[in-house]
């Protein structure tokens, strides 16, 4: 006998052993008998260790405390906190003036409003917008640090470096609210929007010419007193030198990547002997070349300074491994691309800017902030040749007289905020690979 | 541009080639080529004469005769006999290498083995396992390896007992001791005979490879599998067992005792050594094991899933099926990472392990000033290592290639 429903019947919940939490527990954790006891294993392992980190570093640390001997005298076994907060400026900033501490922090706020434009989805011409950050804002900001007299040089990079800020600033606030460009929106409110090109273009051409002007003029105006180099430090220094690495790293890998898979012999041997070099031997010699041997190759009396030199190593060092994660990526574009950019007429440099290289780097996304991340990383090691960076400030915690030999907890706190850095960068790549890539997942 | 109907009709002939010397392309590479060179050959020629001016200009010594020259100093860590005074610039090159070799191999032996053994458990279907490694790994790859040497070294190793109150590893027996002065153990003495014992060892070694070949043919013949794990284990102990004790038992232990302020007697490793070493290891285990893991998930699923089909536990699975699998996605990286920890074993420097930077480009360097020779021996000795490395690799890779296809 067969009863056919004329209407579906209810769909029935799923099995208990799928929905509930002891169900997903016998799944995940009690499976089998091997598993139940590695769970117990792990439960317990994690149990004493979130155990005693909990009592040093919280349960029993001290926060305010004048000197180490007074954390003892409150607990013996808890954490000093007291010496990492008392040393919290030193460890940001190093030994730069304190009274001109808002140079830095303007610097930091100036970037973040120089990069802001690139996260927003209705901005236009993101590529100029990243451009002259690369190309203009460590003028900007190479000035706010050191300071000290403007040459004619630096006085017209910083004019430019304004002017594009504040045209990004506009643009960005109009691209926000309207969804145009500047000069579109410029043009409307003229009333110029129908005029030929060429009127166009020669308006624009007026307002920035005038633009430059005016803060070519006001620039002149002030400038601020010179903080030698030797007095910057901590975390600022850390990131200077790991940002201009940044920055430089990925042209210079371009570069090398492209002379190594150059046809030309010569540029190909070269290029490869150079990246290889660099890249079988550690930083710590490199950088200790840069200031043993940089000082020797330099014409009799032209000196330079010990950050410039660390700052050339840093750079050539990064370029290097940045060309082979280039390389891996250009690899990996089949060649039809090639032959089709070529079909449709464009040269060498053509294919490779508009076609080759994109997709290039899009695939190598997660490698490249890879090595951003190795890079912030390594940068550490500038303290070794005596660069007060973030891990040079954090252990002369231990030397001064207040917090003698205060060494695990400096240390715990910089490892701490590596990890906040590092980790928060390579989860930006994770979102921004699933956000470009274009569905060729297989 | 306007086209002439008429000229479809006429007779096509070959454009006259223009030899344009600018535009063309064999012009234009040597071109080039000829450039660069020019630029790079003034530019090391530039930077070659600037360093011999300077060189005389300040009077420094130049020339690789520091090599035959005595040093003055003395290392705390050496595998080769070194006398100040007697010893060589030569030698203190070589006890650097072998230094940095000698942690190197260690920590890499130590880090394969433990990355491994994370990278399978982030695979493991138990849950909290899985997350547990994952946050080992996180957590260890997202921190500067300089900081986390410098925390063992002054957190860890330097914060151990005095030797008085030395810890006991051996379970009360004192033969391995630990305290802040490194860690003690008792050493072996080799007696006249003892290369008897090795003799039988090899000879025990040969004789399982064949019995194992023998019990393989004879499976692929007949089908029969041979039990060879039993007797493999009973020869290898037996015999050299049989001789070592026939010869007369030929080794001694040469026991660490306190004397003094300190221990004598046995093998000791510093604890700069010891914090390189665990810090190099746990380190790049977080490297391996994201390695190791991404290897595994490169074998399709449907091979491990045949492999249970027919019957196979989960280790065979693994050992018979997987893990041959992924060897040729999981070698290169891996090879790249142990050159990785051979290169970091250079932040030695950091807490005075007498490592060939630390030693030779550091302090003999500050001690006889031959810095270009100095820093370029040292370069090179890295420069060798890297270079037979990818070269053997190019080989491997090479050969794994040819088997897949």
């Amino acid at each position: 006998m067969a009863i056919i429903k004329a209407e579906k019947t209810p769909d029935r919940p799923a099995p208990l052993s799928e929905r509930s939490l002891i169900g997903w527990m016998h799944k995940n954790l009690f499976s089998s008998m091997f598993n139940s006891v590695l769970t117990l294993i792990t439960l317990y392992v994690i149990y004493i260790t979130v155990k005693s980190l909990w009592i040093w570093g919280i349960g029993d640390a001290v926060w305010v405390a004048e000197t180490r001997r007074e954390c003892f005298n409150i607990s013996l076994d808890g954490a000093c906190w007291a010496g990492v907060i008392a040393w919290l400026d030193n460890i940001f900033y190093g030994r730069y003036p304190r009274e001109e501490l808002w140079r830095v922090n303007l610097g930091a706020v100036l970037l973040v409003i120089w990069m802001i434009p690139l996260w927003l989805p209705r901005v236009k011409a993101k590529v100029f917008i990243g451009l002259s950050t690369v190309a203009l804002y460590p003028f900007l900001a190479g000035y706010l640090f050191s300071g000290g007299d403007k040459g004619i040089f630096m006085q017209i990079m910083i004019t430019a470096a304004i002017t594009c800020l504040i045209a990004n600033t506009i643009h960005s606030i109009i691209g926000v609210l309207t969804g145009e460009s500047l000069p579109a929106f410029l043009m409307t409110r003229l009333g110029q929007n129908n005029a030929p090109d060429a009127t166009q273009r020669n308006i624009l051409i007026a307002i920035t010419v005038s633009l430059l002007a005016i803060i070519f003029l006001w620039q002149m105006t002030w400038s601020v007193i010179n903080v030698p180099w030797t007095k910057w430090g901590g975390l600022f220094l850390t990131l200077v030198i790991s940002g201009v690495g940044i920055a430089s790293a990925l042209p210079g890998g371009i570069i090398l990547a492209l002379g190594r898979r150059s046809k030309l012999p010569v540029i190909r041997v070269l290029s490869t002997s150079f990246i290889e070099v660099f890249r079988s031997v550690p930083l710590i010699t490199v950088l200790f070349m840069a200031t043993t041997m940089f000082p020797l190759f330099m014409p009799e009396g032209f000196v330079l300074n010990k950050l410039v030199q660390v700052i050339i190593a840093v750079c050539l060092f990064n370029a290097c491994y940045m060309a082979e994660t280039v390389r891996a990526g250009l690899q990996a574009i089949p060649k039809g691309q090639f032959e089709g950019a070529h079909t449709i007429g464009l040269g060498y440099w053509g294919a490779m800017g508009l076609i080759i290289m994109p997709q290039a780097l899009k695939h190598m996304i997660p490698n490249i902030v890879g090595s951003f991340i190795g890079l912030l990383k390594d940068t550490t090691l500038v303290s070794i040749i005596g660069l007060f960076d973030i891990l040079g400030m954090l252990r002369s915690i231990s030397k001064d007289v207040p917090w003698l030999g205060l060494h695990k907890e400096p240390l715990v706190f910089g490892a701490m905020l590596f990890f906040v850095l590092c980790f928060a960068m390579s989860k930006y790549s994770r979102h921004l690979e699933t956000k470009l890539s274009t569905g060729h997942k297989n | 541009m306007a086209v002439d109907n008429r000229s479809n009709k006429s007779v096509r002939t070959k454009p006259k080639q223009r030899f344009d010397f600018f535009h063309d392309e064999r012009v234009r590479s040597v071109l080039y080529q000829f450039l660069t060179a020019a630029i790079v050959g003034w530019f090391a020629w530039y930077l070659i004469s600037n360093t011999a001016q300077n060189l005389q200009a300040r009077g420094m010594n130049t020339g690789f005769s520091f090599i035959h020259t005595a040093a003055g100093f003395d290392t705390d860590f050496k595998l080769i006999s070194y006398e100040p005074g007697v010893g060589t610039y030569g030698r203190i090159f070589l006890i650097g290498a072998l230094n940095t070799l000698y942690v190197s191999a260690l920590a890499i032996i130590a880090s394969t083995m433990l990355g491994f053994a994370i990278g399978v458990l982030r695979l493991s279907n138990n849950w909290l396992v899985s997350k547990v490694s994952l946050a080992y790994v996180e957590i260890f790859r997202n921190t500067p390896l300089l900081i986390q040497i410098i925390f063992w070294y002054i957190g860890v190793f330097s914060l151990l007992p005095r030797v008085k109150n030395s810890i006991d590893l051996s379970a009360g027996t004192e033969l391995v001791l630990l305290n802040n002065r490194g860690l003690y153990m008792a050493w072996p003495m080799p007696g006249d005979l003892l290369w008897m014992t090795g003799v039988a060892l090899v000879i025990a070694i040969i004789g399982v490879v064949v019995f194992k070949r023998w019990a393989q043919k004879r499976q692929d013949v007949t089908g029969q599998s041979f039990p060879t794990f039993l007797p493999s284990v009973a020869l290898l102990i037996l015999l050299p067992g049989t001789v070592y004790v026939l010869t007369g038992m030929p080794l001694s232990w040469d026991i660490p005792r306190l004397e003094g302020f300190n221990f004598t007697g046995g093998a000791s490793l510093p604890p700069a050594f010891l914090a390189l070493l665990v810090a190099l290891s746990i380190y790049h285990a977080a490297f391996f094991a994201e390695t190791v893991r991404a290897g595994i998930l490169s074998v399709n699923k449907g091979q491990s899933e045949a492999a249970f089909a027919i019957g196979l536990r989960q280790s065979r699975v693994y050992s018979l099926v997987i893990i041959p699998q992924a060897m040729p996605t999981i070698v290169p990286p891996m090879i790249s990472l142990w050159m990785n920890v051979l290169k970091n074993s250079s932040l030695a420097i950091a807490i005075g392990y007498s490592d060939i930077v630390s030693l030779f480009m550091q302090t003999a360097l500050n001690q006889a000033g031959y810095a270009v020779e100095m820093v370029g021996m040292t370069m090179a000795f890295y420069m060798v290592i890297s270079l037979t490395i990818s070269w053997l690799l190019n080989i491997y890779n090479k050969r794994v290639q040819l088997v897949e296809r």
